[in-house]
């Protein structure tokens, strides 16, 4: 039989029996649907959390949370006692820390610029935030030491911040309220975007963060702080170092636990490497755990199907099938049907990647390989799946089978 | 054109009885082409299995069958598939047309596995010669007992075998469509094809020109009755 024909058949046979055609079809559309989505949005998804871990953390830095508890399980209320002061210790008594900024923020101020309103996150840092945090000012001129030691009434306001309340008009020299404390707009922040978390981080303003204590919030400890390590390789034994003055200043007694939060690179590589075995192995593991039960279901009702169609098999014996014939016409039967299946799948899988893009910050270019590695996941499962029945049904005796 | 000489076909009864049966037992049968051949005998009597042998579809188990003057009692499975497909058109009791197919489509199966380049137009003409060419998109349950007989007769035909084989063909149908079919088939044989005709019924036999009668796995009779019976076909 003629390749061509062959095909032809298969697909009437996949028209004749439409249930059997579907049902046959779910696993594979669900499997290969899953592979497709990981395999684009995954690669993706890892880009932007490094992109964005590298944003926080750079490559040598310690992050302190005031409040004791773990990062991932959200922060512990109560009390907070990091200081600044804590701070300008660890800064003297660790040297191997090349710079350090303290943070204290609001994440939904109302500010004021005459009757246009925003609600934006306010940032309280130090002169050294830009050198820190690795971003600086695009426009008009960053604040200086003395700003911060003499409480300047200064900001730097986020693109969005600027579009909101100032629309067409520079903001250079205006004048902002945040709270019901006017300050002096002197520079832009530069443009930034939204992060991980979907924060659009030109919504901000930063301000001194002596400012932002005394005049804004009214508090005496920070929030945390973010430290630069001069030797990146160190970093484990700098925070370790950081630790022990922290918790000698706390006077914690051995046993207690931390009334701060630290966090590495080294723990946030951790994190991003659980994050990345769930994306990368488990959820294809789930795509290939349906493809297979999927595999399962086809052989089983292809068996079925081979036991009500021996009169059909019978017929196409006598009027000149070979059992090789037969045998390739089940194997290919299933295999078409499987691999229809994955196809469907495919275009769910990009759908899914469509809708994941638009409601993420996530860049997933339409992944040729992933539909390759889709479609010859099917095709295996499909050839596999028709085996068994395609051998039962060409071992079938044709007189027997005409009976 | 087919030389049966001394043909057995012994079945070996399951365990525990362990003993054989003798399903055919030295059938000597010559047909000559052109022929259409009755042959009769009540259930048991060997017809099918005869028949199975004749359509290569069952091997015997001795003796020699000639086809054409090639042997044909010691092919291979995938050999008797070709030689059944090129020379042999089956016609079953029970129609077996694929159901959801229309048909056209039914009588273009044998073409499927045919290996000859072109095969187009050929299914039209064969339904066209059994009178069904208004039917061609039917499927079988739109169409009567009859006419799906007669879609059967243009599946068996439509390779241009040298050889028609029908097996009960007339079982499963009421007497007007027998008649109907019976007509097909000698019509068919009057343009020249060799009919195999295997039936329990005298009255359906009475259509062949010959009407070998077996019992007990061997030819009790074999005679000629020349142009078709008239009264016993009205008799249908």
């Amino acid at each position: 039989m003629t390749t061509s024909r062959l095909v032809q058949q298969s697909i009437r046979s996949m028209r004749r029996y439409p249930l059997r055609t579907i049902v046959m079809m779910l696993g594979s559309v669900v499997g290969v649907a899953a592979l497709t989505f990981v395999l684009s949005v995954g690669r993706g998804a890892q880009e932007i959390m490094l992109r964005t871990v590298r944003q926080i953390l750079g490559d040598q830095a310690i992050l302190i949370q005031a409040g004791g508890g773990t990062m991932m399980g959200g922060p512990r209320g109560g009390s907070s006692r990091l200081t600044l002061d804590d701070m300008e210790a660890v800064a003297r008594e660790v040297p191997a820390i090349d710079a350090w900024d303290p943070q204290v923020q609001t994440f939904n101020s109302s500010v004021k610029r005459g009757s246009a309103a925003a609600t934006v996150r306010v940032l309280g840092e130090s002169e050294r935030w830009s050198r820190v945090w690795q971003r600086g000012v695009s426009r008009g001129q960053d604040f200086d030491a003395s700003a911060v030691t003499g409480m300047g009434r200064v900001a730097l306001i986020g693109e969005t911040v600027a579009r909101s309340l100032f629309a067409g008009d520079d903001p250079i020299g205006g004048e902002v309220e945040i709270g019901s404390v006017p300050f002096r707009v002197v520079g832009v922040l530069d443009r930034f975007g939204v992060d991980l978390h979907g924060m659009d981080r030109d919504n901000e303003i930063v301000v001194p963060v002596s400012t932002m204590m005394r005049r804004v919030k009214n508090v005496d400890g920070i929030g945390g702080a973010k430290l630069v390590v001069k030797d990146g390789s160190r970093e484990d034994d700098v925070a370790e170092q950081v630790r022990r003055v922290l918790r000698g200043r706390h006077a914690l007694a051995p046993g207690q636990p931390d009334d701060f939060h630290m966090m590495t690179s080294t723990e946030i590589h951790q994190m991003e490497s659980k994050i990345e075995r769930v994306l990368l192995l488990y959820v294809p593991l789930v795509g290939a755990v349906a493809l297979v039960v999927g595999g399962i279901v086809a052989a089983v009702l292809m068996l079925a199907s081979v036991s009500e169609r021996v009169g059909e098999i019978g017929l196409r014996a006598a009027v000149g099938a070979s059992p090789d014939d037969i045998r390739r016409q089940f194997v290919l039967e299933t295999a078409a049907t499987i691999v229809l299946g994955g196809l469907a799948g495919i275009i769910l899988g990009v759908i899914g990647v469509k809708l994941a893009t638009q409601r993420m910050p996530i860049n997933a270019p339409f992944s040729w390989s992933a539909v390759l590695i889709g479609l010859a996941a099917a095709a295996i499962t499909g050839f596999a799946s028709g085996v068994l029945p395609a051998r039962r049904a060409a071992q079938l005796n044709p007189v027997d089978a005409l009976r | 054109m087919i030389e049966l000489e001394q043909i057995g076909k012994r079945y070996v009864r399951p365990l525990p009885d362990g003993g054989t049966i003798d399903a055919l037992a030295n059938v000597s049968l010559t047909i000559a082409r052109g022929e259409f051949v009755a042959i009769t005998g009540t259930s048991g009597s060997g017809k099918s299995t005869l028949m199975n042998v004749l359509g290569l579809l069952d091997e015997p188990t001795g003796g020699r069958y000639a086809f054409e003057g090639q042997e044909v009692s010691r092919l291979t499975p995938a050999e008797r598939a070709r030689f059944r497909n090129k020379r042999i058109g089956f016609v079953f009791q029970a129609f077996h047309l694929l159901a959801r197919t229309t048909a056209l489509e039914n009588v273009e199966l044998p073409l499927v596995y045919s290996e000859r380049a072109s095969t187009e137009g050929l299914a039209q003409r064969a339904l066209d010669a059994v009178g069904l060419s208004d039917r061609m998109s039917h499927r079988p349950g739109e169409l009567s007992g009859g006419q799906q007989q007669r879609v059967a007769i243009a599946r068996a035909l439509v390779n241009e075998p040298d050889l028609i084989l029908a097996d009960e063909p007339t079982g499963n149908l009421d007497p007007q469509s027998a008649s109907e079919v019976l007509r097909v088939l000698q019509q068919l044989n009057a343009s020249g094809r060799t009919i195999v005709l295997v039936t329990h019924d005298p009255a359906v036999a009475s259509w062949a020109q010959r009407i070998v009668r077996l019992e007990g796995g061997s030819i009790v009779g074999d005679r000629r009755s020349g142009p078709a019976n008239p009264a016993l076909q009205e008799a249908l």
